[in-house]
């Protein structure tokens, strides 16, 4: 340590003890651009011999205590490198020297947890919820995920106590360590802000050499004074994660990523699942261009102008175009006289033209039925919850749209799949079909008419057996017999859900039909299913995508047959 | 009369096709428009020199800092057609500011700047009307605003002085904010008029418009103002930007934009911001703020106005963020959400590239709220946010990793481990993937073969670093290790020791620096009771890592295994002054203080024990703690296990077993069948019967300091307080046959062992005790065939042997019986006052 600089540290040390308390607001303003002096304090807090360290401990102190909050900043400005010191010294156990930087940290910590009348600081936050109006959205705009179940669980905002009810410490522990740590780190990162440059660089110092001090790769570094492992709290490291993010996008883009890689790498290596889950999300999420390396210390917030153009073609099936996806009115369609012998899946819903926008017509077939089984662990964990968060997530498929379930005949089989759907608690809302005796007759699917209409008697006996069985068995299923009589209103349907189900069977066993249809449950469980049932319904949407309106009942059967996909469906069937 | 309705009828449709961009029909709207009306020739010009325009724009877009044009010779027509409509000057003033907005708009596409501007000044954009005018007119407006902000940005800057600069790149932003504004009030507009339309139209409907496509010049409006702004590091007022375009209500065109803009702001919310400076949205922002780049101050509020703003959302109690989290979680939970509703599904190679865009705007959705929940700890919810992502996940290693840690990190670690395997499968040559499995695996799942296998997965491995080696070896000698403890066949669990001891010792010589695997070499030297080499190693351990408490307890055991008691106890005080809440070492202590120090210290530590549990668990009663499901009590759990990390893990203290003791974790009120079936499942450790658990345990070992010194009604008391938490627990049930032994009412005391027996078959202590009894009864072979049993579960314990050689000698075989002595006599020479495997082993 120069002369010089013990001179100016020795200076601000006597400063401020005559400074008179109404000059306390200036002295503030000015403390801050003195890059000499903190340098110097840097070297004296590095130095464990200084004797020097004892009274700019004592100082900081008191700056932190002052009511001036520019002075509480720039003693908070060291704390990376306090905590760095006292860690490492921790883990030498060379604990004599360590005892002002200890005092300071407890002094901080212990200021820290109480608020302004000295009663116990509960930090809390309000976890946002969608199904709430908010400032920025309104819930019915997103599509119906607001009527899932978990939704509406959680439809009261919760306020979730992240810090609170820290005991005042009076002296650091192996147990208490990371618990007082954490906390400042998170007083630290929520001040982060107003921290100057050299703040950072010591942040992203400690981060490495906390997390590779004593392991292999620790010859890696240029850096090279030894010391022993230093132990790390998984929550520790989430808050020094938080603070070397902010460092990587101020002004440390290279130090800041070396820091990360670091803490990945210790992470992995601790087995934290914590700090390597978050350390891999910010990992992943960098922007791939390095910001112009000559600019060091600048801010890489970008802002990139985004064309507001949906960049997705309009033929790929996404959730979205399911849900755009309209069927419109015919005018004068007639039902009886366009059924098409040659079609063998094209059944129409005629007059459902006044389906409000955004919804979806999911027809529910037997297969989306599938119990939950398929996705059960042994531990029993993927019960029937989890299927009911995937379908949350499904908002297109299931969560708001109305499921018109097949006008099936057979009360066994209504039941079936109202059973399924109240299972499914709100995620599915069933709207039974209105059982038409004509055609003439709209039949409208309104959202949100979750009560069950009953199931007229009065149906096609000669529909049963077909309609209770899935898709595929209608493909298979020689023309003549799948198409309906004239009275009927068919409703059989291929079925959209079914693509997004076996989405969510990763594992591809489908279990089937929910005990009560026998023969369901042997015509659904072949596997190859999954994927025809997919590649078909890209046929359909695509050329839908394209206005043609392949879904009359009018379309070749030629014109089908022509797609590579649609063939594979009909071999899948053999 | 008819031609009047056909007229206006016409008109409306022409307004309609303005408003939507239709331009192509406009010529032939036109044609029918002047066969009606011969004095709207203008009109038509007007029209036409627009369709015109737009037209040409519509097939050369303009691009942003695409060089200026010039004249073009397919606009000459259009020029034509706007001249003659400025020079005759018939139309109305509504209609003669259309022409001069196009001319501008016709200008600034020729690259004649100056003239545009000119234009525009002549026009007076800023105090053109915009309430009660028609959608088109909003739209021409907005570009107008967008094209003076083009304009003046290109400007060269020598034009103006330097001091002068400042302003007009405000002046520029202003511009562009207006245009912005009005922008999002067209659109909005548009939308308002479709589906009002749609909603009154007769049955037969006309085509329905094409889905909106902003114009170029719309789009800048929209985006220029913002980047401008962090562009001059003015951070508070870009933000202040977004926040203006979020707020205003979506029209399906704007969805794509929100969707950026609203991850865009998550970004800097958690990249360039904090709590301290944070202002909320419907707050001033501060006057000044180190967001800023100090060159560039201007003043941080807004300083125009319009007549007419974008609809913004309204109604009471809407949720505004208050804090910096909370703000960026409610926004990328909006983003995530249009995000998912563009998952691109079909897997047809024709869609790769879309499928590869969807993916990775959600996947960058996914990283950011992975940070922000993070950062608060709320990994429940974020488990529940990442399996949603799953349907983009096909195949996807990030996402995978991530919902497994995500589930591991709430804590879900069946599903985690299950998740891991498909990890595993999609990148094999990741070393910690299978670790972390692992560590699943030998934690509260007690899967110890699938652990084994995913430890050999690393070993087996050729090329790892050796530092993932060493904890390859390292997860495998744990899980041999667990695995011999449960074993009861002595064959299998000497082999399964030995392989355990090679595993730690490969560990320990690939990584000699890591302290936790020369501690469990130490501790399973120690369990195979050799005693002087495990105490080498763990010396070694605490020279590595001085204060970890699980080598200290370790030394504190290997120390009372040479009958150092004295020692041992101060190094558990030493322990228990880093540790003071650590709950295993203070029943250790309990114990070897009622040896050394007597009763009275003994109790004054089960006494200081309650008071510890007492602050630790301010819980109330064991209903409470179980039911909460809502997402407060979920995270007040989730910091509840961090706290536990210092708590024993509960093994039984007699055999060190995990499962035995869980059955007692299982409904206090359940049939005694189903307690015994649920004996080899184990309940969660760290679930919320954990402290409840402990609670017991400090009174049972109150009870057995009050049984050591003949106090029995004292020790019934404590046992009655455990038996209320537990009566099943066959500690519980132990406990009280000592105490009917101590009054000497043997035929009870049989009966509580039995009992606690037919709850845990194999509870060593217990068929001890019972075994002396039958000794007293006179049923020696029975005796000796329960105390068989109870060597074949733990060989180690050298009671056993003990009452072994008794019962042997009463029936004469004194060859067996000395065997039996010796046995006894040796292992008691190495016996700790605890079994060494009351100290955890986890990963």
């Amino acid at each position: 340590m120069l002369g010089s600089e013990r001179g100016v540290v020795e200076e601000w040390l006597s400063e401020y003890k005559v400074l008179p308390e109404t000059q306390l607001t200036a002295y503030a303003a000015t403390l801050h651009r003195k890059k000499t002096l903190v340098s110097a304090l840097y070297k004296v807090i590095q130095d464990p011999n200084n004797e020097l360290l004892e009274p700019i401990c004592h100082q900081l102190f008191e700056l932190y205590r002052s009511s001036e909050v520019r002075l509480k900043r720039f003693t908070m400005q060291f704390l990376p490198e306090l905590i760095s010191i006292y860690l490492r010294f921790t883990a030498s156990r060379d604990r004599q020297n360590n005892g002002c930087i200890e005092a300071l940290l407890l002094g901080i910590y212990n200021l820290e947890i109480a608020d302004k009348d000295g009663n116990n600081k509960i930090l809390s936050f309000t976890i946002p919820s969608l199904s709430k109006p908010s400032i920025y959205h309104e819930p019915s705009s997103l599509g119906s995920m607001a009527l899932t179940e978990g939704a509406l669980s959680q439809h009261d905002l919760i306020r979730v106590v992240y810090s609170d009810l820290h005991p005042q410490r009076e002296t650091f522990t192996a147990q208490n360590r990371f618990e007082v740590l954490s906390f400042l780190m998170l007083c630290y990162n929520s001040a982060i802000v107003y921290m100057p440059p050299s703040s950072y660089q010591s942040l992203c110092r400690m981060g490495s050499r906390l997390c590779v001090s004593g392991f292999p790769r620790q010859h890696e570094k240029r850096w090279k004074e030894m010391c022993g492992r230093v132990m790390l709290d998984p929550g520790f490291m989430v808050q020094l994660l938080t603070g070397v993010y902010h460092a990587i996008y101020n002004g440390e883009w290279e130090l800041g990523q070396e820091v990360l890689d670091d803490i990945i790498y210790r992470a992995q290596l601790e087995l934290y699942s914590q700090p390597l889950l978050v350390a891999n999300a910010m990992k992943n999420s960098l922007p791939f261009d390095a910001p112009d390396s000559s600019q060091h210390g600048q801010k890489v917030l970008k802002v990139e102008v985004t064309p507001t153009v949906p960049r997705i073609s309009r033929t790929a099936i996404t959730t979205a175009s399911i849900r755009r996806h309209r069927w419109r009115r015919e005018d004068g369609f007639d039902l009886t006289s366009e059924s098409n012998p040659g079609s063998p899946i094209l059944h129409i819903i005629p007059n459902l033209g006044e389906t409000r926008e955004g919804d979806v017509l999911v027809y529910l077939t037997p297969e989306t039925i599938s119990p939950d089984a398929a996705t059960e662990g042994p531990e029993g964990t993927f019960t029937g919850e989890d299927s009911i968060n995937l379908n949350d997530a499904d908002e297109g498929f299931s969560s708001g749209t109305s499921v018109i379930s097949q006008p099936v005949g057979a009360k066994q089989a209504s039941s079936v799949s109202q059973r399924s759907s109240s299972r499914k608690a709100g995620s599915v809302r069933s709207v039974k079909e209105k059982e038409q005796p004509s055609p003439s007759k709209p039949s409208e699917s309104r959202e949100s008419t979750p009560r069950k209409q009953p199931v007229p008697m009065a149906a096609d006996t000669s529909l049963e057996a077909i309609e209770l069985s899935p898709l595929k068995k209608h493909l298979s299923l020689p023309a003549g017999h799948v198409v309906p009589k004239a009275n009927s209103l068919s409703l059989i349907r291929t079925s959209s859900t079914s693509s997004s189900k076996s989405f969510d069977h990763v594992n591809g066993s489908q279990a089937s039909g929910s005990g009560g249809i026998d023969g369901v449950t042997n015509l659904s469980t072949c596997n190859t299913n999954r994927f025809s049932t997919i590649s078909l319904q890209e046929d359909r949407l695509g050329h839908a995508g394209e206005g043609k309106d392949l879904l009359s009942a009018g379309a070749p059967l030629t014109k089908q047959s022509r797609s590579p996909s649609f063939n594979m469906q009909l071999i899948s069937q053999v | 009369m008819a031609a009047r309705k056909a007229g206006s009828r016409l008109e409306l449709e022409i307004e309609r096709c303005r408003s939507e961009c239709q331009w192509d029909r406009i010529p032939e709207l036109v044609r029918q428009l002047s066969a009606k009306l011969i004095s709207n020739d203008d009109m038509a010009e007007l029209l036409l020199g627009e369709a015109g325009l737009e037209q040409y724009l519509k097939e050369n877009p303009v691009k942003q800092g695409a060089s200026p044009r010039g004249p073009q010779l397919k606009l000459t027509e259009v020029r034509k057609h706007l001249t003659a409509v400025l020079d005759r000057g018939n139309l109305k003033s509504d209609f003669m500011q259309e022409a001069k907005l196009i001319m501008a708009k016709l200008n600034y596409v020729e690259g004649d700047i100056k003239e545009a501007l000119r234009i525009y000044a002549w026009v007076g954009l800023d105090d053109l009307q915009l309430v009660a005018a028609p959608p088109y007119k909003l739209r021409m407006i907005a570009e107008g605003f967008s094209i003076k902000g083009l304009c003046l940005e290109k400007l060269p800057i020598s034009a103006s002085t330097n001091s002068l600069h400042v302003d007009r790149d405000q002046d520029t932003i202003t511009c562009y904010e207006k245009a912005g504004d009005i922008a999002l009030l067209y659109l909005q507009e548009v939308e308002r008029v479709q589906t009002a339309s749609i909603q009154n139209r007769s049955p037969k409907p006309g085509p329905a418009a094409p889905d909106q496509e902003l114009s170029f010049f719309l789009e800048t409006g929209l985006q220029r103002a913002h980047v401008l702004y962090f562009k001059n590091g003015n951070l508070t007022r870009g933000v202040g930007r977004f926040r203006e375009i979020l707020r205003a209500v979506e029209t399906r065109t704007t969805q794509n934009l929100r969707m950026t803009i609203a991850r865009q702001l998550a970004e800097i919310l958690l990249r360039g911001m904090c709590e301290q400076s944070y202002w909320n949205p419907l707050e001033q922002p501060p006057n000044q703020s180190p967001l800023d780049d100090p060159l560039h101050q201007g003043h941080n509020t807004k300083s125009y106005a319009l007549s007419r703003r974008p609809w913004l959302y309204t109604g009471e109690n809407i949720f505004c963020p208050q804090e910096n989290t909370e703000e960026a979680l409610l926004l990328l939970l909006i983003s995530e959400s249009m995000a998912n509703r563009d998952a691109v599904l079909s897997r047809i190679p024709e869609h790769k590239n879309d499928r590869i865009i969807s993916l990775q705007s959600a996947s960058v959705v996914y990283d950011l709220l992975t940070i922000a929940l993070g950062r608060r700890g709320q990994y429940e919810m974020l488990s529940e946010c990442l399996e949603r992502a799953m349907k983009f996940a096909f195949e996807e290693f990030h996402l995978w990793y991530q919902f497994a840690l995500s589930l591991m990190a709430a804590g879900k670690s069946a599903r985690a481990v299950k998740v891991l395997r498909e990890c595993i499968r999609l990148k094999p040559e990741d070393a910690t993937i299978p670790l972390l499995a692992a560590k699943l695996c030998m934690g509260s799942l007690h899967w110890m073969d699938e652990a084994e296998r995913f430890a050999k997965m690393v070993v087996d491995c050729s090329d790892k670093s050796p530092e993932f080696k060493a904890k390859g070896y390292l997860a495998l000698g744990l899980a041999y290790s667990l695995q011999a403890t449960d074993v009861s066949l002595r064959g299998m669990q000497e082999d399964l020791q030995r392989k355990a001891l090679l595993a730690f010792q490969r560990a320990h010589s690939l990584s000699p620096t890591d302290h936790q695997a020369a501690f469990y070499l130490a501790l399973q030297l120690a369990i195979s009771r050799q005693i002087p080499e495990a105490l080498g190693y763990v010396r070694q351990a605490l020279q590595l890592q001085g204060d970890d408490s699980n080598s200290l307890h370790l030394l504190a055991l290997l120390l009372s295994a040479q009958k150092h008691h004295h020692d041992a106890l101060n190094i558990i005080d030493m322990a228990l002054s880093e540790y003071p809440e650590n709950f295993i070492l203070l029943f250790t202590k309990v114990k070897l203080e009622s040896l050394c120090r007597g009763p009275d210290e003994a109790l004054l530590t089960c006494k200081h024990m309650l008071q510890i549990w007492k602050s630790c668990y301010n819980l109330t009663n064991p209903s409470d703690s179980g039911r909460g499901s809502s997402l407060l009590d979920r995270a007040i759990a989730d910091r509840r296990q961090l706290n536990t990390i210092t708590l024993p893990d509960f093994s039984d203290p007699e055999t060190g077993s995990v499962h035995a003791t869980s059955i007692a974790a299982s409904r206090v009120e359940q049939a005694l069948s189903e307690m015994a079936s649920s004996l080899q499942s184990s309940a969660p450790k760290q679930g919320p019967l954990h402290p409840w658990m402990t609670l017991a345990q400090i009174w049972l070992h109150a009870a057995e300091v009050y049984i050591g010194i003949g106090k029995p009604s004292e020790a019934t008391a404590c046992i009655q307080e455990a038996a209320n938490l537990f009566p099943m627990s066959h500690n519980v049930l132990y406990m009280r046959g000592q105490v009917s032994e101590l009054r000497g009412n043997i035929d009870d005391a049989k009966r509580w062992y039995e009992e606690a027996l037919s709850i845990s078959p194999t509870h060593v202590k217990s068929m001890q005790r019972l075994s002396l009894i039958l000794h007293h009864l006179g049923r020696f072979s029975l005796a000796e065939k329960i105390l068989r049993d109870a060597v074949q579960v733990n060989s180690t314990a050298h009671e056993v042997w003990n009452s072994l050689g008794e019962v042997l000698q009463a029936q004469g075989n004194d060859d067996s019986a000395t065997e039996c002595f010796l046995t006894a006599l040796e292992l008691e020479a190495s016996s700790p006052i605890v079994p060494f495997t009351i100290i955890p082993r986890v990963l």
